[in-house]
């Protein structure tokens, strides 16, 4: 609903001869910020911390430099600690020796080699109830693609669990889906001027090679290596519990995500995944702003977002640190949804000559385990 | 300033020759003789009258042979070098007074009136054997429209001779005391013909003044309704506004609007080129009071602002307070627009008719009985559709939008006996917009009112009001799989009760106000079977206002006037309604909800009983200069809440209660005044300090829209503003014109006792109005009678906004990192505008007027941002944009036709 008002009030101011440029403010150079992203859970290690630098608005590429090369402590509040390994440049991980526990705090310092300090609040780990169900519903729903309307339907997946019992009860469903799909990397081709008929160029993963010889014929010579693929779906926003009041110690109905219905997720069946984490107030706090600033994106009269910044300070200097170090309890519980599932026929096949993990985003050739 | 008395030997005889005295022509036997001799002679022989004290001349001798000059030319070299003047009043009738500058001023201002074929009426009071040595005189009345009879406030009373001005009260009554002896009074009042009294006053008198509208244009206008009046008007911060000037300043697509000229205002801004509403000196738009007839509006505007509701020609006066507010009013914290609409005509018909580019209007009003009962009546509407189809966007498909919205207003005033004056008026406005057949804004306005004036006795007058006024707007989708209803509304009842009574030099008026408010805080209501939409209804909340008021305007002496007053409002939030607690020493969030009070019909849920005292003064430092002071407390029970920085239509009013506390503000000003050159320039400087508490911000990221814990997504806070506003204008001439320049600053602190309850930190930050520097100039330039050009520019500094400064990966998605909250500002607001205006024929007997107003709005095509946004790029990176409205020079016409 909001959504929608939103999108509409642009329109409606612009058709007024309204113009829409970019602008560009002086701001700070992003480099100059260092982002932390991490967690301790009550499953065991190792657990990862992820140091990188901001992006700079004007950049193109997602691709955030890693901080390499810091000294990465883990503490709890009762004097343990472990220290992390830099696995890959930025990547630094535990090796197992510590494992979250549900009443304890946890808090990690960092320093750089040029002496840098950093250092997180400690965030208790608080306890989190069981999800009791977990089940989908179908939904039809059209979108405006412009040209005219396409079907746009939807799994919406429902939660009941239960609260927890601390007093706090901040409670994040992390959503995760897998899917498998498969694409035709032999299939490729390309058109040259001049040249009235397409010309099979196989990818070399896909084990064909064009035969020598007239006639341009594709031949076998080794298995796929690029045509199976798993792919990741996440969350657009963290779905938090504070729009939800408890019921009797109970959520209940809670959405918690939507699947989109296409060749592609439903090529054979689609994997559910949800994650009842529990919180502090201030992981609580750091996800509802990420939240709001998702669902409000793109309004002309957005709010305007708060900053986030999360529990990670400098300790001898003012640089800026964004980022979150959290302690949470994970309950899972996953669903398969079949291709069957879906109350009509879904087009029997979808041509991709490429390789799958070039087409699917967040995909790749390693079959998960949790896949059967 | 000199006060002379005047003792006259009065001679009665007839001056029969027809011609002026003073070219009576010496004879040459006069020389050596005294001068009253000489008078006195003339006086029997010629029939002529002679007016002087006989010791001021007595040492003034005839002092050589004069033969052939007249008496004027004698005259002028006898007094030369002497405090002595005179002027012919009549032909026959000639008077000496002592202190020159009065008397030049009083010549001036009789001989201007006679060229300017000015009324002049003479009143006499007593006989100088009735004056009393050593005491002044009163002289009382009442200023009314000629043709309507309706008192006419404001008007300035001028004593020419000695330069003290007074006003006349909202009634029209003034009172003026004066030296025994004669006196020019000016009685001035925009678009209206000034009015001359000869006045020879021995003992006290009234006076009541019938004042007719201009109908030719006068050479001298003022742009601005403060330019003449900001002197006599009592009040600091006050401004009337000329509904006159507005039509013919220029306007975007040539629409003259009110609201848009209050924005021009010394210490008013605006946050956007088409943002509804106005900030005035740091405050928000809903600390704004609007009264219409007496009813309060909640929204002012068409088409989301670009228009205000309100059709100026129905106008009949708009006054403006942004300091020094009266006791009278109250509910709000920044200012007050009191705005009337107008009586018909009681003597004749007339027809009024604007066509414009977006809109056309039509005004009718005349008598239903002559002198009885009129009838005033106005409805505009728009076609704008074309516009919107003819635009060319990237953004939807508009051939099947469209826009609409009407307003109209029918008054119906009856004169019951001389005393005794009642009157209806109804008002209305509509508009309804959408967009691509998808969804449809649909906003309304709806008032009722009666009104009594009554006057008790010469002492007593009073001012009766009832009225409903509902407002409300509605968001339909029209997708028939999410088609649904979004409704918002508040219903108001007023009672207003006011009387006006004076005593000595004290002038009172006191009252009771009431109201009854009913909200529909938003209700979502599926409308078709297939929709998915869930039906939502927020509960109703009930609140009553109820405020005593008093207020006293004190004429300590001529130099020193002083206004109290007091007000004391009570607000009851009650029931029926639910309220939902949250666990003490926690944030107050859904989360930490512990159970729910309910309350029954009527149960108070929470009151509030507060005070606010008013005070303002004016000390005149020189006949043309004053110093003014003013200091009010207010307190605001009805808070419009919003995340976004312009007004939307989908804002939702939440009123005082268990979770919001009353909004205060104090507010000290202090300013100085003058007028150079018989008033032709003008200057002030005022400053303002404004501290407020308990106003309204949001939490970073809330949600309101139907939002049944809305107290989990606002903070209460503290606020903060001071300025320093300068004002110039010269208001006769060719050209004429206004500069306004103000600095000021507004500040707000949310420091709650946790981190979420805080913006911030808890650190002092600009708030969304924050723009230090304001610029206004107006002009006018007469290329002849008919045609003038007009024009204004525009200035203010870039509003404060929240802009992403980086990005960064969190669990596969890419986040903003904002800035703190209103830490970077938009670019700064500039534009020019010109019109040329061409007035149709101005003889009185012409049948009907029109004129030509070509404007351009625009000048130099800078695209100011109306507002900042991010849109995300492909891999989820926020770009800031800046959204035009009017990005382009935009020319238009209009034509204005009254018969």
């Amino acid at each position: 609903m909001k959504k929608r008002t939103v999108i509409l009030l642009v329109y409606s101011l612009t058709f007024f001869l309204g113009c829409v440029d970019s602008i560009n403010f002086e701001v700070p150079p992003a480099d100059e910020q260092i982002v932390v992203e991490g967690s301790i859970t009550t499953d065991p290690g190792p657990y990862t911390v992820k140091v990188t630098k901001a992006l700079d608005l004007n950049e193109d590429t997602v691709r955030a430099s890693p901080v390499e090369q810091m000294k990465v402590v883990l503490h709890d509040d009762i004097g343990n600690s472990e220290d992390f390994v830099e696995t890959l440049p930025g990547v630094y991980v535990t090796n197992g020796a510590m494992q979250g526990e549900v009443g304890r705090s946890y808090h990690i310092t960092m320093e750089t080699i040029d002496g840098k300090k950093y250092e997180s609040e400690s965030d208790e780990l608080f306890p989190v109830g069981e999800i009791t169900d977990i089940r989908y519903e179908y939904e039809a729903r059209l979108k405006d693609e412009g040209f005219g309307e396409i079907t746009d339907d939807v799994f919406n997946i429902y939660v009941d669990s239960e609260a927890g019992v601390s007093d706090e009860n901040y409670v994040r469903w992390k959503f995760r889906g897998l899917y498998k799909v498969e694409t035709n990397p032999e299939l490729k081709v390309e058109i040259l001027p001049a040249y009235p008929i397409p010309r099979p160029i196989p990818l070399p993963c896909s084990g064909y090679i064009v035969l020598p010889g007239p006639g341009n014929r594709l031949g076998k010579v080794d298995e796929c290596t690029c045509c199976t693929c798993y792919a990741y779906q996440y969350e657009e926003y963290p779905q938090l519990s504070d729009d939800q009041l408890v019921s009797g110690n109970q959520f209940n109905n809670i959405k918690v995500a939507e699947v989109p219905i296409d060749v592609g997720t439903f090529y054979e069946k689609y994997l559910v995944t949800i994650e009842q984490m529990s919180m502090t107030r201030n992981a609580f706090d750091f996800f509802r702003l990420v939240r709001s600033q998702k669902t409000n994106a793109s309004s002309i009269f957005q709010p305007p977002s708060g900053e986030i910044r999360g529990n990670v300070k400098p300790t001898n200097n003012n640089d800026t640190v964004i980022g979150l170090f959290w302690a949470t309890s994970i309950k899972k519980k996953s669903m398969y949804i079949y291709r069957e599932d879906v109350p009509y026929p879904l087009t029997e096949k979808f041509l991709v000559p490429d390789a799958c993990y070039n087409f699917y985003p967040n995909s790749s050739t390693f079959k998960p385990a949790e896949w059967d | 300033m000199k006060y002379i008395l005047f003792g006259l030997f009065i001679f009665n005889s007839i001056w029969v020759s027809g011609q002026n005295i003073l070219e009576y022509k010496f004879k040459g036997s006069e020389e050596s003789k005294p001068l009253s001799q000489v008078l006195n002679e003339i006086s029997d022989t010629e029939g002529a009258r002679f007016f002087f004290l006989p010791d001021w001349i007595e040492d003034i001798q005839v002092d050589k042979d004069y033969s052939g000059k007249t008496l004027e030319e004698v005259l002028n070299i006898l007094f030369d070098g002497k405090e002595l003047g005179f002027i012919s009043m009549y032909p026959d009738a000639l008077v000496i007074i002592k202190d020159p500058s009065n008397a030049i001023k009083r010549k001036q201002a009789i001989q201007t009136a006679l060229s300017q074929d000015s009324k002049i009426d003479n009143y006499r009071f007593g006989s100088p054997d009735q004056m009393q040595r050593g005491k002044n005189v009163t002289i009382s009345g009442k200023v009314i429209d000629i043709k309507t009879e309706e008192p006419l406030p404001y008007t300035n009373v001028q004593v020419t001779d000695t330069d003290a001005i007074v006003t006349t009260d909202e009634q029209g009554n003034f009172e003026v005391e004066l030296a025994p002896g004669s006196h020019v009074l000016k009685f001035s009042y925009i678009d209206y013909d000034p009015t001359i009294i000869d006045l020879t006053a021995y003992t006290n008198g009234v006076v009541n003044v019938e004042m007719e509208k201009q109908s030719v244009l006068l050479d001298e206008i003022i742009i601005q309704g403060q330019a003449n009046q900001e002197m006599a008007t009592s009040r600091i911060g006050e401004t009337q506004l000329v509904m006159k000037e507005l039509k013919r300043a220029p306007a975007f697509l040539g629409e003259v609007d009110l609201i848009k000229q209050v924005q021009i205002l010394p210490g008013v801004t605006t946050v956007g080129e088409a943002a509804s509403g106005f900030n005035v000196r740091g405050g928000s738009v809903d600390q704004n009071l609007i009264l219409y007839d007496g009813l309060p509006v909640f929204n002012s505007s068409h088409v989301f602002g670009f228009l205000s509701a309100f059709n100026s020609d129905a106008i009949s006066e708009v006054s403006f307070f942004r300091g020094g507010t009266p006791a009278k009013y109250g509910g709000r914290i920044s200012s007050v627009l009191d705005i009337q609409s107008k009586d018909g005509d009681f003597q004749g018909w007339h027809v009024k008719a604007g066509i414009g580019m977006v809109t056309s209007s039509l005004m009718v009003d005349g008598p239903l009985k002559k002198n009885k009962t009129s009838i005033s009546t106005s409805l505009r509407s728009t076609y704008s559709n074309w516009l919107i189809h003819s635009i060319d966007t990237d953004y939807a498909d508009l051939s099947n939008s469209s826009v609409s919205f009407y307003d109209g207003m029918i008054k119906v005033a009856h004169k019951v006996d001389k005393d005794t004056k009642v009157s209806v008026s109804g008002y209305a406005s509509h508009d309804s917009f959408s967009l691509s057949g998808d969804s449809t804004y649909r906003w309304n306005n709806l008032q009722i009112s009666g009104r009594l004036d009554h006057r008790f006795n010469n002492n007593l007058d009073g001012e009766f009001i009832v009225g409903m006024s509902s407002y409300g707007y509605s968001v339909l989708n029209n997708d028939y799989l999410t088609a649904s209803e979004l409704s918002f509304r508040i219903n108001t009842l007023t009672l207003k009760a006011a009387l006006y009574t004076k005593k000595g030099s004290h002038k009172l008026n006191y009252g009771w106000q009431f109201s009854h408010n009913k909200f529909k805080p938003g209700s979502l209501e599926p409308t078709s079977d297939q929709s998915s939409a869930r039906f939502v209804d927020l509960d109703k909340q009930y609140a009553i206002e109820s405020a005593f008021y008093v207020g006293d305007e004190i004429e300590l002496n001529p130099y020193l006037f002083l206004e109290a007053g007091l007000r004391l409002p009570l607000f009851i939030n009650f029931g029926p309604g639910e309220v939902i607690k949250y666990e003490s020493g926690q944030p107050v969030e859904v989360t930490t909800a512990t159970d729910t009070s309910s309350y029954g019909s009527f149960q108070p849920i929470k009151a509030f009983l507060r005070f606010e005292p008013r005070i303002s003064m004016r000390l005149m430092t020189s006949a043309n200069s004053s110093i003014k002071f003013g200091y009010n407390r207010m307190f605001q029970y009805l808070h419009l809440v919003s995340n976004s920085t312009a007004v939307t239509p989908v804002d939702i009013w939440q009123p005082s209660g268990y979770y919001f506390k009353p909004q205060r503000a104090d507010q000290v000003s202090l300013g100085f005044f003058k007028d150079f050159k018989e008033k032709k320039y003008g200057t002030s400087v005022e400053g303002f300090y404004k501290y407020m508490n308990d106003i309204i911000d949001f939490k970073d990221g809330a949600e309101l829209v139907l939002n049944p814990h809305i107290e989990t997504e606002l903070l209460q806070g503290k606020g903060r503003s001071y300025g320093l506003e300068f004002s110039l204008f010269k208001n006769s001439g060719r050209l004429s014109g206004s500069l306004n320049y103000t600095y000021s600053r507004s500040f707000r602190t949310i420091s709650g006792p946790t981190e979420v309850e805080s913006i911030n930190d808890g650190k002092e930050y600009p708030s969304n109005f924050d723009q230090p520097h304001i610029l206004n100039i107006t002009w006018k330039y007469n290329l002849s009678r008919r045609y003038y050009f007009t024009g204004g520019f525009t200035y203010h500094t870039g509003r404060p906004v929240t802009i992403p400064l980086s990005a960064f990966k969190l669990e596969n998605t890419t986040v903003a990192y904002f800035s703190e909250r209103n830490q970077y500002r938009i670019p700064d607001y500039h534009r020019l505008d010109l019109a040329l205006v061409i007035e149709g024929n101005h003889k009185k007997t012409k049948k009907w007027k029109g004129n030509w107003v070509i404007s351009v709005y625009n000048v130099y095509s800078r695209k100011n941002p109306y507002t900042i946004f991010f849109k995300n790029s492909e891999n989820g990176i926020p770009k800031p944009n800046q959204l035009s409205i009017v990005g382009t020079i935009f020319p238009s016409i209009s034509y204005n036709i009254t018969f």
